[in-house]
């Protein structure tokens, strides 16, 4: 295929990969989630990233926030609020497109990204939501994803991008390595995903600020790495929680006796987090080191602090979790409709992590193709 | 021919871990584990192929087949983004089929010898499980032909080690072991990544074929690249102040300690300064840096091993001696010394290792040692013995020196958690936060 041709795939990909989590987090908890919401989210996925201007865009982004917002608002009226204002952000960022400002729009989609993603100190509603519903964090990945694609299609090629770049980059590594140090002295498992995800929205939104510097792939790589990696955490992080209830660091661990495929999903899914060779994680944290040297060496350094902090952290938390004298459970292991989310959530992290070719080169070709807004 | 050289290439690399692949998918998707034999099987092949396809790769490499094949030997790449390339490259030479072999060998003998020796253990498929996941990790480190894909491999390495030495996770200690040998891992890890990322900056690439351009670099970049790959051979290499984490690294099954902290695993950081020799050569900063380490090292650990009372643990110090001697002889330029030595002592550690559970059995037989005349020093001077003997003891505190100097980060990192929780109570509409 011509690198044109190949191109015009692009939004099908990374659709691809936003229904995938969108609807394991429904098939594991099925009683979080309805069908409108589902169909709404889906709904709103479809037009955002394949909609012909970046008003349509945003607006669908918009949608699926107050979808999100919606299914949260019994649990968390924090992370309802955040996601409210997301939208709210997002309706923002499509006025500014038609008004034709740009500066404005790239600055309201920056804003966006950061809440939705749980950058610090902007992170309080995703925490909220990470410690009340983690799966619908799952599920809200989603439609980060399809934000972030949509941010670097419509608003990342003005010159405003290019301007703020340096800032993003040096926000993103500092957010980084707050969240990864404090990633490492939580007590739970919620305040572990709480951590990570703040972490990993640091590392997002360093890498949103290095595609201004004409590195579309990297950004959209960590965030679709991002959204598999925590997304399969979370989700085993809800199905251990359904099991045993809320998981402390403190008490024995030992549930690895008793719970070994859960035990192996949640390592795995955690080792993708922190860039297990072999994982679309690896190949993500690479190329974004790459692409944040080019604007700051120190910012680089940092986010490779922040990911071994966070690896430590990963494993005493696993340690702590599952490692020890095994606890007597009646409770099961993964269910098979469980096992079928983790082979495929594992399997697309590893095919983007053996080939990151097939998502990344079309949707480099596709975005670097777009002509440069004035 | 080329077709055969590159095949075989692959299936060196990749054999173990379609293996580990296959019992992975068995032990998530099927109700039980899969059994003994089965795993023990599965795994035994991948790892028999590997042998199999190193032993073509050397022949290759030294032409029984025609033409040999030498230097890089490229595939599709891994990514092309743009300029940005990570290529697939292996790089041909005598130490990597040297190293690609003699893991490969020591990997399949430690795997025929652990189904005997971990019959019945309750992590049986674990162990075989992470053994797949070491050999391609090390076959990548031996024939990787770009600093990426040595990274991978350097990862998979440390990851499967961690799990070893926590492998008897129902006690406490293996575990904080573990956890401790994963973040000194980790760390110095970061040296590496760093030093790969500024490799491709100021060389515009990170294949190791491209180190010939280190002489045209200026000094303070040469020196600074040196030492990110020093520390990082220091921690996989356990050299000062590094050499914490393995003694407790023995808390593993004698046939992963063997494998790791006798043959392989702790010469992987010598074989990197082997592998990235022309950047070191270049900066005699580094180059004295590594001497003095690795002399402080050897002595170290031959003070250590002469008060330590069990078998394995003397032997990781052993091991440790002659180790940080490598790395001296590396940083002096004597590097097929160095090599020669590598292989030499890794077979024979690997060897005591496996003998290691035997120690009563042959000390009974063989009579139990006596204590000998008092050395030179303790003659010279009893209190400077007296000294040195507990400071062997209780080896340098090094841990809890350790622990010392990253007390700040920790009570940082409890500052800002302190500071996340009352942002979170301030502008939460939830009533109450975690």
């Amino acid at each position: 295929m011509t690198n044109v041709e190949s191109a015009q795939t692009a939004p099908w990909e990374t659709l691809a990969v936003c229904l995938l989590l969108l609807v394991a987090p429904a098939v594991v908890s099925q009683h979080v989630f309805r069908a409108w919401h589902l169909l709404g989210l889906a709904g709103a996925l479809v037009v955002a990233l394949f909609a012909s201007t970046g008003e349509l865009a945003y607006l669908a982004v918009a949608v699926g926030a107050m979808v999100h917002a919606l299914t949260v608002v019994r649990a968390t009226r924090t992370g309802a609020a955040t996601l409210a204002v997301s939208a709210l952000a997002a309706v923002g960022v499509a006025l500014a497109i038609r008004q034709d400002h740009m500066a404005v729009a790239f600055g309201l989609s920056c804003l966006c990204i950061a809440l939705r993603a749980g950058v610090m100190p902007l992170h309080v509603g995703v925490a909220s939501i990470c410690d009340r519903l983690p799966v619908v964090q799952t599920q809200q990945l989603s439609s980060t994803i399809a934000l972030v694609f949509v941010h670097l299609r419509f608003v990342d090629h003005h010159a405003a991008a290019v301007a703020l770049a340096p800032l993003l980059v040096r926000y993103g590594a500092a957010a980084t390595i707050t969240a990864a140090l404090m990633t490492l002295v939580q007590r739970d498992l919620r305040g572990l995903y709480r951590g990570t995800t703040a972490m990993h929205g640091g590392m997002l939104l360093a890498a949103v600020g290095a595609a201004s510097l004409d590195n579309f792939a990297a950004a959209l790589l960590v965030a679709v790495a991002m959204g598999l990696a925590l997304g399969g955490l979370g989700i085993m992080i809800t199905s251990l929680e359904e099991r045993v209830g809320p998981v402390s660091f403190q008490g024995p661990g030992g549930r690895a006796g008793t719970l070994p495929k859960l035990a192996a999903a949640f390592a795995l899914f955690g080792g993708a987090g922190v860039g297990l060779p072999g994982t679309a994680g690896f190949v993500a944290d690479d190329l974004l080191l790459h692409t944040l040297w080019m604007e700051s060496p120190t910012s680089t350094v940092t986010v490779i602090l922040s990911s071994a902090l966070l690896a430590v952290a990963t494993l005493i938390a696993f340690s702590r979790v599952f490692l020890g004298r095994t606890t007597p459970s009646l409770a099961p292991d993964l269910y098979p409709r469980e096992r079928v989310v983790v082979v495929l959530l594992l399997l697309l992290l590893l095919l983007l992590g053996f080939a990151p070719g097939v998502l990344l080169g079309p949707a480099d070709a596709f975005l670097s193709n777009l002509p440069p807004v004035s | 021919m080329s077709d055969v050289f590159s095949a075989a290439i692959v299936l060196a690399v990749l054999a173990p871990l379609v293996s580990v692949a296959a019992v992975g998918l068995l032990a998530l998707l099927a109700d039980d584990h899969p059994s003994e034999r089965m795993a023990s099987r599965l795994i035994g092949t991948g790892l028999m192929a590997s042998v199999v396809a190193s032993v073509v790769v050397l022949c290759g490499y030294g032409g029984v087949f025609g033409e040999p094949v030498r230097g890089d030997v490229e595939f599709a790449n891994w990514l092309r983004i743009g300029n940005f390339v990570i290529p697939t490259v292996f790089l041909v030479d005598g130490i990597s089929v040297t190293i690609s072999l003699f893991a490969a060998i020591l990997t399949a003998l430690v795997a025929r010898f652990s189904v005997t020796y971990l019959h019945k253990e309750a992590g049986f498929v674990r162990f075989f499980t992470l053994l797949g996941v070491f050999a391609t990790g090390t076959q990548l480190v031996a024939l990787a032909g770009a600093l990426e894909l040595f990274f991978a491999g350097w990862e998979m390495i440390g990851i499967s080690s961690a799990f070893f030495i926590g492998f008897f996770h129902e006690r406490d200690e293996p575990v904080r072991s573990s956890v401790r040998a994963f973040a000194t891992y980790r760390f110095s890890d970061a040296g590496l990544l760093i030093a790969t990322v500024t490799t491709f900056e100021l060389l515009g690439s990170a294949r190791f074929s491209a180190f010939a351009g280190a002489a045209t670099l200026p000094a303070a970049e040469a020196t600074a690249i040196a030492l990110l790959f020093l520390v990082s051979a220091m921690g996989k290499s356990a050299q000062l102040p590094f050499s914490g984490w393995l003694p407790r690294a023995m808390e593993g099954p004698t046939p992963s300690s063997a494998l790791f902290y006798g043959a392989v695993s702790i010469h992987a950081g010598l074989f990197l300064l082997l592998r990235v020799w022309p950047v070191l050569e270049v900066s005699l900063v580094a180059r004295a840096v590594g001497v003095l380490i690795g002399l402080s090292t050897a002595v170290y650990a031959s003070a250590v091993v002469r008060v330590h009372t069990d078998a394995k643990g003397a032997l990781a110090h052993a091991t440790l001696a002659q180790v940080g001697l490598i790395l001296a002889e590396i940083c002096l330029g004597w590097t097929t010394l160095a090599l020669t030595h590598l292989v030499c002592h890794a077979f024979l550690r690997l060897g005591q290792y496996l003998k290691a559970p035997n120690t009563i059995h042959d000390s009974h037989r063989l009579g139990h040692a006596h204590a000998g005349h008092p050395g030179w020093i303790e003659r010279w001077s009893p209190d400077l013995s007296a000294r040195i003997y507990a400071a062997s003891l209780h080896r340098l505190r090094l841990d809890d020196r350790i622990d010392v100097a990253f007390s700040p980060v920790l009570a940082l990192a409890r500052g800002i958690d302190r500071a996340d929780r009352w942002l979170r109570r301030a502008v939460t509409l939830d009533g109450q936060t975690s």
